[in-house]
């Protein structure tokens, strides 16, 4: 506890309390709207904090807020609109829309910040409890264990994305090829550049990611021609009263626990987190509850999962350097390029980086509460924004962003071409997550096979050799069966929905 | 069923391709027993494995797009090509403007409140990248001429 009593010193630096403001401001922002997730936000800042030279904790602390913060936000739209935010808040709207019909918004929008403040908060002790453990227990991994520790990262995620195995493949294929486009590091020739220099360097996971997921949904959203504004009004005060409140507390606590621990897991992410929780809430409540018809502990169960999935999450990521999401994958691919390289050496060599992230999310959780309770309104009334001013704005951005990577016309012309592969692959249901994941895991990847097989002269038993190994390559099995287990615990998460898990 | 076919024949050839395109991946010595084959080669399994089995177990048909929707979507493709080739020559704050007037009239802004807008954005990201955090973005070659 004295380590996060130290990165308190960090995090209260004015410059880091200003960013721990307008990261999770942003990340309500984009979580609120739907089609903006927060990928696409952390995705157009990342060159800007890299162009900004801000110190790693900084940019970190930003990136981040935006990744709990659109937990918060998310529930927004899905209370008052039924249009979630983003796939995690999904479930939300089953009982959260039903009290807005029943006239009973505030009360609604009330209890989804507080149990998402109990969420986010109870689940930064698990981070700091458990993320020194696996620290330890990682520092043994070698070459030959991190090769089966990113092929489990790669088996969870496209088992537990929904829909068929075999197009989470086809996207997992996708995002390791594009991994190997560029000169090899090892023998320096060029693979898949077709000629071009500016794909000498690689693919930039910026201008992959911005193609992908933000312009794919301009184009999506042209689709459907209607006014995205929306008359929305809080019925009533954002309160709840404190017998409401001392009847879902249990839940809350509950759903933290249940939500820390899938985000943990590789793969399995926010979505299935708040899945989860609300099925066990159905299931504790029993006659008793009212779920589906408005119950508010049908609101408190998601909410306070989703947001404590996302401190589990930042586990493998930072003490494994092995995400387990689109959105870590991208976080990872800033942390490299502000030349940190995430794993078991992170908390002893950067102490101030991780307590500091870590004491910051107290601070950014203590924003959103202010930012969600006493001041959803000015957020609310950001949903009656045409959508003709919000997309074309989004593309904007996309364009600074993108062509800040290199300066180069040719990134915003392979953004283009990326921006209608993603369209297609979403037509198609193609899951995104695992292009993201194979691009920015693939190196690291590609580097430990090959290290560990030069270390072995080319025996490829070193791969199976340890215990940590085999039990790594057996998880990486179980991750494929997964799927059937969970269908049978929880609330069956529809495909289309599950395969937009950012 | 016919998309998920298409779907399927398409990543069968990218696999293909890919192998082939790898098998071209000669170094002279070896470095390490695994060299730059190795996951080009599982990247092109991965994908025939998936091709071939979307062209056996085709699945659902996605709603594709009308007529209209098509084409709004080809302006804006063609909108955001546009803006590649524009931004050197015209600059960020004009070829800004005029991609996203075009990109809010496809999305059924109206005309004027569009041109406003988008000339708005487009000077508040000029202020906020070029002033505020000093990012440099291009002035126009046409202008500096």
């Amino acid at each position: 506890m004295s380590h996060l009593l130290g990165g308190f010193a960090v995090a209260l630096e004015p410059l880091n309390v200003a960013l721990a403001l307008v990261g999770v401001g942003t990340g309500t922002f984009v979580g609120m709207l739907p089609g903006i997730g927060p990928i696409n936000a952390i995705a157009i800042l990342i060159p800007v904090t890299f162009a900004a030279g801000m110190p790693p904790e900084s940019a970190l602390i930003l990136l981040v807020g935006i990744y709990y913060g659109s937990q918060y936000g998310n529930s927004i739209s899905t209370i008052l609109l039924n249009v979630p935010g983003t796939a995690s808040a999904v479930v939300t709207a089953i009982d959260g829309h039903a009290m807005t019909r029943s006239g009973r918004a505030g009360p609604a929008l009330a209890v989804s910040a507080i149990s998402s403040f109990v969420g986010g908060t109870l689940s930064i002790f698990g981070l700091a409890l458990f993320a020194p453990i696996l620290s330890d227990w990682a520092i043994r991994f070698g070459p030959a264990e991190y090769f089966a520790l990113m092929v489990f990262a790669f088996s969870a995620l496209s088992s537990f994305a929904g829909g068929s195995l075999v197009r989470a493949l086809a996207s997992t294929g996708f995002g390791l090829w594009l991994a190997t486009v560029g000169l090899d590091p090892n023998s320096a020739i060029p693979r898949f550049t077709f000629g071009r220099i500016e794909l000498l360097d690689g693919m930039d996971f910026v201008v992959v990611t911005i193609g992908l997921f933000a312009v794919s949904e301009v184009f999506h959203l042209l689709e459907e021609r209607r006014d995205g504004s929306a008359e929305t009004a809080v019925t009533g005060r954002v309160m709840v009263s404190l017998r409401e409140l001392a009847m879902s507390a249990w839940t809350m606590i509950r759903a933290s626990l249940i939500g820390f621990l899938v985000g943990v897991l590789p793969g399995a992410g926010s979505t299935i987190a708040s899945f989860l929780a609300y099925s066990t809430e159905e299931r504790v409540a029993g006659r008793s509850g009212r779920f589906g018809e408005g119950d508010i502990r049908g609101v408190a169960a998601p909410e306070a999962a989703n947001n404590a999935s996302v401190s589990g999450a930042l586990i493998p990521l930072l003490t494994l350097g092995v995400p387990g999401s689109g959105t870590t994958a991208v976080l990872l691919g800033a942390l490299l390029g502000l030349g940190i390289t995430p794993g078991p050496l992170l908390l002893e060599e950067q102490p101030d980086l991780f307590w500091g992230l870590a004491a910051s999310m107290y601070v950014g959780n203590a924003f959103l509460i202010l930012l969600n309770l006493p001041l959803v309104g000015i957020f609310v009334r950001a949903l009656t924004v045409p959508r003709w001013i919000l997309i074309p704005g989004v593309a904007a951005l996309a364009f600074v962003a993108v062509y800040a990577v290199a300066g180069s016309a040719f990134d915003l012309v392979l953004m283009t071409l990326f921006g209608v592969v993603g369209y297609i692959m979403r037509k198609l249901v193609f899951p995104l997550a695992p292009v993201i994941l194979g691009l920015v895991l693939g190196p690291l990847m590609e580097k430990n096979l090959r290290r560990a097989m030069a270390l072995s002269g080319g025996d490829w038993s070193v791969l199976f050799e340890s215990g940590i190994a085999v039990t790594l390559w057996g998880l990486a099995a179980a991750s494929l069966l997964a799927p059937f287990a969970v269908r049978r615990l929880a609330r069956e998460v529809p495909a289309e929905m599950a395969s937009e898990e950012h | 069923m016919r998309t998920g076919r298409i779907a399927g024949g398409v990543l069968v050839v990218a696999g293909a391709a890919t192998a082939l395109e790898a098998s071209t991946f000669d170094v002279a010595f070896m470095t390490d027993p695994v060299g730059p084959k190795a996951l080009p080669y599982l990247v092109a399994t991965m994908l025939a494995v998936a091709g071939l089995s979307a062209l056996l177990q085709p699945e659902g048909e996605p709603a594709l797009p009308g007529r209209p929707a098509v084409a709004r979507m080809a302006g804006a493709l063609l909108a955001f090509l546009a803006y590649a080739a524009l931004l050197p020559l015209l600059g960020f704050f004009t070829s800004t403007t005029l991609v996203v007037t075009v990109l809010s009239l496809l999305y059924g802004g109206p005309l004027p409140a569009s041109v406003g807008s988008a000339a708005l954005l487009s000077g508040g990201l000029w202020l906020l990248f070029v002033q505020a955090l000093s990012l440099p973005l291009p002035v126009g070659d046409l202008w500096i001429r």
